[in-house]
C-alpha cells in the first residue's frame, strides 16, 4: 500500500497525484515489482514527474525506508523573525537589548546587516521552539556571546544503510544538481522565455490558404485559383532595460549577460537600453551610458503593445528614487523624481515587469525595492520568477 | 495486449541499458502508459526507442515534433489540394467523391492502424506549444481519434509502446505528466561510457578508448562551457581519432587533443577548450 510513503512525498513538496498512486497500486498488483530496488525505480517513474523532485524523492525514500531524518525548511522563517527583530530594534533598542540580555551599546556598533546576522544566529542558538515570531522575548537571559549551539538546518549525518541498495542510492542524492535551486543558464532562460511570443503574419506570402482557395475556385467556376498568405512569425517587440551601473549589480552581471544574450538571439525587435540604479530622464543605448541617450518621453511614440522588461536590483538610497534631483549624475536632473518617471513608463507600457536578481526573501530589507515593486510587477530573476514574469507579460488586457 | 515471445526489454545491440531504465521501460509497457524521457541532449533518449523496437522486433514509427505542428498533422491529413486538382482535371484513378481516398494517416494514425504492435516515438515534444501536448492527451488516453471529414473513429488496433522525449528543462503541463511515466536519463559515468564505447566500436584499441574517455570527462569539467559535449560527440570524436593515421593514443595523455571542434560546437566553447588544452600541454 505505501500510503504513508505517498503522504510523505506530498508533505515534502513533491506534486504527487492520487491517480498516479493508483497506477502504482496497479503496478504492485501486476506483480512486476519484486523488491525494494524495483519499487524505488518504479514508484519514482510513476509518481515523480520531474527530475527537479528526484532529490526530494531520494530524501523521502531514505526517510521512509531507513529513517534518515528529513531536512527542516526553516531558513525563511528565521529570516522573517530576524527582520521583525530588526524593526523592533529600530523602534526601541533598549527594550530589545534588555530582553535579550545584551548591551545596547554593543549592538549599536553593528551595521543593520550584521545586526540581522546576529539576530539570526541568536535564533538558531535556541534549542526550543521559536515559531510564531514573538517568543524571542522568552529567551532573555542567555549569554549573547555563546557557543554556536544546535543548528536546525545545519549538518546532519545521514542514516546508516543496512545494505539495502535502493536506500543507499537514495541516500547518495544523485539528483541534487537537478533541484530547482540551480543557477540560471542560457538554456533555462530560453525555456522560460519561449512562451514570450506573439505570432503575426509577416514575410512573403508563401502559405496556401486552403479555405480561401476553395472559395475563390468556386467563384471562378472550378478554375483553380490559389490564395497565399504570409506565414505567422513572431512579431513581439521587446524593450530590455538593464541596470549596468555601479558596483551594486556586479554580482549579477553573469545572469544578466545570459538574459541579454538570449534576448538578442531570440527576438527580432529587441531594443536594449541601459541605466544606473533607476531611470530618470533617459535610457542609454550604449552600455557606457554616455553616447546615445534616449529621452523616455519619446517612448510614448512606440507601440504600447511593446513588452518592457527592466532588470535591476532596485537597491539604492531612497533619495535617488524619491528626490526631485535624485540622480547622481548632474546632467539628468530635470526636476522629475525617478519614481514619477517609472510610473510614467508603467503607464505607457501596460505589459511591463521588473526582474530583480536579488533573491526574493531579501526584498523586504530594502525600501526602494518595495517602492518599485509597487509600480512594476516585480519578479525574481530565477527560473520560477522568469516564468511568472512571462505570464504577466503575456496576459491579455 | 500483444504477448509475443519476447515482451521484456533487455537492451539492444547498439544500446547499453542500465538496469533502472530497463525496469522502467518494462513497467511502462505492462501498465500501457507512455514513458516520458528527459535528459541532457546526447544521453540516448531517442536511441532508446530504436533499441526497444529492435529488441522487441516491432516496427518503429517516429514522430518528429516541430514547433509549428498541430496535433491533427500527427493524426491524419486531408489532402484538399489533390482532391481539388482531381475534381478539376479528373485525370487520376482516385474516386473524387470518396473522401477516404484523400485521407492520409499521420504518424500517430499509422501507429494506430498498424497490424502489429509498434513502438511510437514522439521526439522532442517540448518543441511544440502546450496546446499540442494538451490535445494529444485524449488521443493517447482513449487510444482513438475521429476523422472529422468522414466522421469515422480510428481506434488503435494494438496499443503502441509510446516513448516521448523532451529536452526541456521546463516541465510539461501537469495533466500531460499525469498520464505518463517519467524518467530522467542522467549523464553516464565513465564506467558506463566505456561500455557504450565498446558496443559502438567493437575492435577499438584499449588504450585509445580509455584515454579518450578520460580526456572527454576532463573536458566536460571545464567551467563556463555552454554546451557540454555529450555521448554523441564522444563517439564522433573517437571515430575521428580512429580515422586519423597520424594519431597515437598516448598523445591524449600528453594533452594533445586534436579535432576539438567535434566536441565543442560553439565558438566560445571551442576557444576555451583549445586554450585550456594548449595550456595543459606546457605542464
Amino acid at each position: 500500500m505505501f500510503l504513508n510513503f505517498f503522504y510523505i512525498l506530498k508533505e515534502i513538496g513533491i506534486p504527487v497525484s492520487p491517480t498516479a498512486f493508483l497506477t502504482l497500486q496497479k503496478a504492485l498488483h501486476l506483480g512486476i515489482i519484486a523488491n525494494l530496488n524495483d519499487f524505488y525505480t518504479c514508484a519514482r517513474a510513476i509518481l515523480v514527474k520531474s527530475e527537479r523532485y528526484f532529490d526530494l524523492y531520494d530524501q523521502a525514500f531514505a526517510h521512509h525506508f531507513e529513517g534518515v531524518p528529513l531536512p527542516d525548511s526553516d531558513g525563511f522563517e528565521v529570516d522573517e523573525i530576524a527582520r521583525a527583530m530588526l524593526d523592533e530594534w529600530l523602534k526601541n533598542p533598549k527594550e530589545l537589548a534588555d530582553a535579550l540580555g545584551i548591551d545596547e551599546e554593543q549592538l549599536k556598533k553593528l551595521t543593520p546587516e550584521e545586526l540581522i546576522e546576529y539576530f539570526k544566529e541568536r535564533l538558531k542558538d535556541q534549542d526550543g521552539e521559536h515559531h510564531g515570531g514573538n517568543k524571542w522575548i522568552g529567551t532573555g537571559g542567555t549569554s549573547p556571546v555563546g557557543h554556536s549551539g544546535h543548528h536546525p538546518g545545519g549538518m546532519r549525518v545521514g542514516g546508516q544503510s543496512r545494505n539495502k541498495s535502493a536506500v543507499k542510492v537514495a541516500g547518495e542524492r544523485r539528483y541534487k544538481d537537478y533541484s530547482t535551486k540551480g543557477p540560471l543558464t542560457q538554456a533555462k532562460i530560453g525555456e522560460a522565455l519561449k512562451r514570450l511570443r506573439n505570432l503575426r503574419p509577416a514575410g512573403p506570402k508563401d502559405v496556401l490558404n486552403i479555405d480561401e482557395t476553395i472559395r475563390e475556385t468556386m467563384k471562378n467556376a472550378g478554375e483553380i485559383e490559389l490564395i497565399f498568405d504570409a506565414a505567422l512569425k513572431d512579431r513581439l517587440k521587446v524593450i530590455l532595460a538593464i541596470d549596468n551601473g555601479g558596483w551594486s549589480m556586479d554580482p549579477y552581471i553573469h545572469v544578466v549577460q545570459t538574459l541579454f544574450d538570449y534576448a538578442r538571439s531570440q527576438f527580432d525587435e529587441v531594443k536594449t537600453y541601459f541605466f544606473h540604479n533607476t531611470i530618470y530622464d533617459s535610457l542609454w543605448e550604449d552600455p557606457a551610458r554616455y553616447k546615445k541617450p534616449r529621452n523616455i518621453m519619446e517612448f510614448t511614440r512606440m507601440d504600447p503593445e511593446t513588452r518592457l522588461i527592466i532588470v535591476g536590483d532596485a537597491s539604492m538610497a531612497p533619495y535617488e528614487l524619491m528626490a526631485n534631483d535624485g540622480s547622481i549624475h548632474i546632467s539628468e536632473r530635470s526636476g522629475r523624481p525617478s519614481i514619477q518617471q517609472l510610473n510614467f513608463l508603467r503607464e505607457t507600457f501596460s505589459h511591463s515587469v521588473w526582474l530583480n536578481p536579488v533573491s526574493e526573501n531579501m526584498w523586504g530589507y530594502s525600501h526602494t525595492i518595495l517602492a518599485i515593486a509597487k509600480i512594476f510587477p516585480m519578479f525574481e530573476l530565477s527560473l520560477d520568477g522568469l516564468e511568472k514574469a512571462v505570464s504577466a507579460l503575456m496576459r491579455k488586457n | 495486449m500483444y504477448q509475443g515471445p519476447n515482451t521484456e526489454f533487455q537492451g539492444a545491440k547498439k544500446y547499453v541499458l542500465d538496469q533502472e531504465l530497463a525496469s522502467i521501460v518494462n513497467i511502462s509497457m505492462k501498465l500501457e502508459m507512455p514513458l516520458l524521457l528527459k535528459g541532457e541532449p546526447g544521453t540516448g533518449k531517442t536511441m532508446l526507442a530504436h533499441a526497444i523496437a529492435e529488441s522487441l522486433n516491432m516496427p518503429l514509427i517516429v514522430l518528429n515534433v516541430k514547433s509549428s505542428m498541430k496535433l491533427i498533422e500527427a493524426l491524419y491529413q486531408y489532402d484538399t489540394l489533390t482532391r481539388l486538382n482531381d475534381s478539376r482535371f479528373g485525370d487520376s484513378k482516385r474516386d473524387v467523391s470518396d473522401i477516404n481516398e484523400y485521407i492520409k494517416m499521420g504518424k500517430i494514425g499509422q501507429a494506430f492502424c498498424a497490424d502489429q504492435r509498434t513502438v511510437l516515438l514522439i521526439d522532442e515534444i517540448d518543441k511544440a506549444d502546450t496546446d499540442f501536448q494538451d490535445d494529444m492527451l485524449d488521443v493517447l488516453d482513449q487510444m482513438q481519434f475521429d476523422i472529422i471529414e468522414t466522421d469515422k473513429t480510428i481506434t488503435a488496433r494494438n496499443r503502441p509502446v509510446i516513448i516521448i522525449t523532451s529536452n526541456a528543462k521546463k516541465d510539461l503541463s501537469d495533466p500531460f505528466l499525469g498520464r505518463c511515466n517519467f524518467h530522467h536519463i542522467a549523464f553516464p559515468d565513465p564506467k558506463m561510457m566505456r561500455k557504450i564505447i565498446d558496443v559502438h566500436f567493437q575492435d577499438i584499441d584499449e588504450r585509445l578508448a580509455q584515454n579518450a574517455i578520460d580526456a572527454f570527462y576532463t573536458m566536460r569539467d571545464i567551467d563556463g562551457v555552454e554546451k557540454k559535449p555529450a555521448t554523441r560527440e564522444l563517439i564522433n570524436w573517437i571515430r575521428a581519432l580512429n580515422a586519423d593515421p597520424d594519431f597515437r593514443a598516448k598523445d591524449l595523455v600528453k594533452g594533445q587533443l586534436p579535432f576539438l571542434g567535434v566536441l565543442f560546437k560553439k565558438s566560445p566553447d571551442y576557444e576555451r577548450a583549445t586554450n585550456i588544452a594548449s595550456r595543459r600541454r606546457l605542464f
